[in-house]
Order: C-alpha cells, then structure tokens, then sequence
C-alpha cells in the first residue's frame, strides 16, 4: 500500500493531538533526563560512579539478570509453545494465572515467594531440612527476578508463535521436515521478532527489580543488593549523590540495551529487504 | 529539647528458636542467621554499640564483632522489617528495641547483659513557626509527666535519661 491511498486529513484537525502528544513526550522523557542530566553535570555520577556499593552493585545485577534471561527462556519457550499449540481444560486459566504477577505488586511476589520457599516455607522447609536455604542469598535474586518477569516474556512467545502462519508450517512437514526441524526453521524465525521483544521486556522488568528482592532476597552489598536496591538504600541513607549516580547507571544501561535491541532489529529489517 | 522516653535493646528469636540461642553470645555463632537494620537506620548504631560493649564482656570472643557482622544475612530498610523477618523464621536472630520486640507475639526475646545494654532517648521539641505554641508544650509537659509516662510504660518505653 502507498502512502497516497490513505487520505489527508486537515493539518487543523490534529493540531491537539499533536500538542497532547509533545505534552506526553515532555511529561515522559523529563524526569528522566533531569536525572541523568543532574547525576553527570552535577558531578554525582563521576564523584560516585567508581564507588564500590554502586560498581559492586550494577555488577550484581548484570549478573542476576543475564541468568534470569537464560532462566526464562529454559522454562517460558516451553511453557509458551505449549499455550499457543493447545487449548485445554483449565488452559485460559492456567494463562491467567502466569500473567499475574505482571500486574502484581512485586511486594505480593516477594511474600509469595517467601512463604514458599522460606525456610518455614511450603517448599523451603524440606528444602532448608537437606541444608538448601533460599532467601538471603543470590539465587534468591535470580528467582525474584525471574518470577516477576518470565511472564512478559511467555506472554510475547505465546502470542508470536501462535500467530505463525500454520499453512507455512505444514507445507515444511510435506517437504518432509520433522517436527523439531520445522519448529527450529519455520516457527522459531517467524516468531524472533515477539520472542526478541520479550526477552528485552522481560529483561528490563528484571533490572528493575526491587520489592520482591528486597523482601525475598534482603539487601546485603555483594550478595543480594541490585543497583535498584542501592538506589533506594542511598536515598534513606541521606547519600543523595550516591542513589543518584545509581540510578543514572540504571538509566544508561537500559537505554543502551533498548538502542542496541532497536539497532539489531533495524539491521535485520534492512537484510530481509535487500535479500527480496 | 524535653526528652520524655528511653529505650534498650533486646535480642529476638523466632518462637520456636531452633537454632537454640541461649544467650547474646550465640548471635556470633558460626551459620547464625542475622537480621540486621541498614547502616542508615538509627538502631544500626545503637545495635553496633552494643555488639562493641558485648565483645568486652569476660566470655565473649575477642572477635565477637567480626563474627557477629559476618553473620548478617539482610539488612532491612526499618526495624518492623527485621522483626517480621525474625517472625517469619527466616533470621535465627535480630537485635532490635525492647518496644518492638513486646509488640510481636511471635518473637521470643534473650536478654542482654544490662551493662552492656545501650540505651536510646526520644526527645520532642517545639516548632518555633508553630501556630499551637501552647498547645505543643502542653503536650510535651504531660508525655513527660505522670500520665504520659504510664502510657509509655505499658509499650515497654524506659523513663528519659
């Protein structure tokens, strides 16, 4: 379709719109850049930065976060490929239930998990009875983490793989392909797009992470405090600059995540166009 | 200032105190699992204090501080926090205020050593800007005074010192 088939409207009638939508842009981005712009001319992020709670901190969390990725894809593609392949009893249910915790508060995840998996736990008694204790340590990072944000990813997989032209699929399996060949050649390539923007979703909900670790995992520098944990940590301990230079790494890591994802997604949107 | 309420320190356990802390001494304990306030909140100091006036008591390791710091798994945002998570059996121990420790029904406490005991003081003071100047002191003199200090009394507060 060419941009001549769709009418021109009056430059008039949009006029609010275009105005509500530069007020959105401003109300959006401002806090954030008169954050980032204070940590860096403000001198927090170069007084701070090299700070062992923060550098020991963002260090934390790229750690845990990397790991909690690798974590959800393992048990979300499954979960995911299963949703979209078939309806079951109890299926819109089950689906329901995984999407909860993207609307919970992180404070209900963090006392869900600790109840379970707490040392006077449901799971986390017999757990803590063969000398496995969860809470308090690093792997409770990485399951806070990934108990909060899974759900993003399974819920992009579900609908990317679902959406996947099934003709396409069984036009491979006449060719004679398997079952596990022509998911890895068809489904998977036609649904990279959903599954790379749920790995990036989920990814950033983990990075941000905080009442569900704070509650589950503590705060302990090296072990369990995030960079999101040292933001709020700095703040109540009155060091301003501390929990600025904090939360402006945040900031950076972030947006340099987003640019990269935008960045790989462009050049594969330009190599499908020179290749038809 | 008018102080008018004190405050000690107490160690908690979870009711059931499986891990059989008998005495202060315990908190150092190899694998003890410690609930501790972040450095910012005040009972932090007050807490270090006292683990600093236990290490000097006849029978406590020379290294009792390092032991005891070692054995920090958490430290909480506010003190409420650290006696859930006593309450919740998720720490062995926690050095909290006498108050907060007679606030929870599912804690047991374990005395301290009163010399070694660290107490706080709460202090009340009048805002000069205030429109309720009267009313203020007023209210400072009767929370010093008799009455207000059987009310403390009853939450576990000392008398100011």
């Amino acid at each position: 379709m060419t941009a001549q088939a769709i009418p021109h409207r009056g430059r008039a009638s949009l006029w609010p719109v275009g105005g509500l939508a530069a007020l959105a842009a401003v109300l959006l981005a401002a806090p954030i850049v008169v954050l980032v712009g204070r940590a860096v001319l403000g001198g927090a992020l170069a007084d701070t930065a090299a700070a062992s709670v923060v550098l020991g901190a963002l260090w934390l969390s790229l750690l845990t976060t990397a790991v909690s990725l690798v974590l959800t894809v393992a048990i979300g593609l499954p979960l995911a490929i299963v949703l979209a392949r078939r309806t079951f009893r109890g299926s819109a249910l089950l689906e329901t239930v995984i999407d909860l915790p993207i609307v919970l508060p992180p404070s209900v995840a963090g006392l869900a998990l600790l109840l379970l998996l707490g040392r006077r736990g449901l799971l986390g008694e017999p757990l803590s009875a063969l000398g496995i204790e969860v809470p308090f340590t690093t792997l409770a990072v990485i399951l806070a983490q990934t108990f909060v944000s899974a759900p993003f990813f399974i819920r992009s997989a579900r609908t990317g793989i679902a959406a996947v032209d099934h003709d396409l699929e069984d036009a491979a399996r006449v060719d004679g392909a398997s079952e596990r060949r022509v998911f890895s050649a068809i489904t998977l390539p036609l649904a990279s797009a959903a599954l790379a923007a749920g790995l990036v979703m989920s990814w950033a909900r983990s990075l941000g992470e905080f009442g569900a670790t704070i509650m589950f995992a503590g705060n302990i520098e090296g072990r369990t405090q995030t960079l999101p944990l040292v933001v709020y940590g700095e703040f109540q301990g009155g060091n301003l600059d501390a929990s600025i230079a904090a939360a402006a790494i945040l900031v950076l890591a972030a947006f340099g995540v987003l640019v990269a994802v935008r960045l790989l997604h462009w050049g594969r949107v330009l190599d499908v166009r020179g290749a038809g | 200032v008018t102080s008018f309420a004190g405050n000690l320190l107490t160690v908690i356990v979870p009711s059931e105190n499986r891990a059989a802390i008998a005495s202060p001494k315990d908190l150092a304990n190899r694998g003890m699992k410690v609930v501790a306030a972040g450095d910012s909140v005040p009972i932090a100091k007050y807490a270090s204090q006292l683990v600093a006036n236990l290490a000097r008591m006849p029978g406590y390791p020379a290294d009792f501080a390092a032991r005891y710091a070692a054995n920090v798994v958490s430290k909480e945002d506010n003190v409420a926090a650290v006696v859930s998570k006593i309450e919740l059996g998720e720490g062995d121990a926690a050095i909290v205020y006498v108050t907060d420790a007679r606030a929870s029904t599912r804690v047991r406490t374990i005395d301290v050593p009163a010399e070694a005991n660290v107490a706080a003081t709460y202090g009340g003071v009048v805002v000069k800007a205030s429109a309720h100047q009267s009313a203020a002191v007023q209210f400072l003199e009767w929370l010093a005074g008799t009455d207000g200090q059987a009310i403390l009394a009853t939450f576990g507060f000392t008398a100011p010192r």
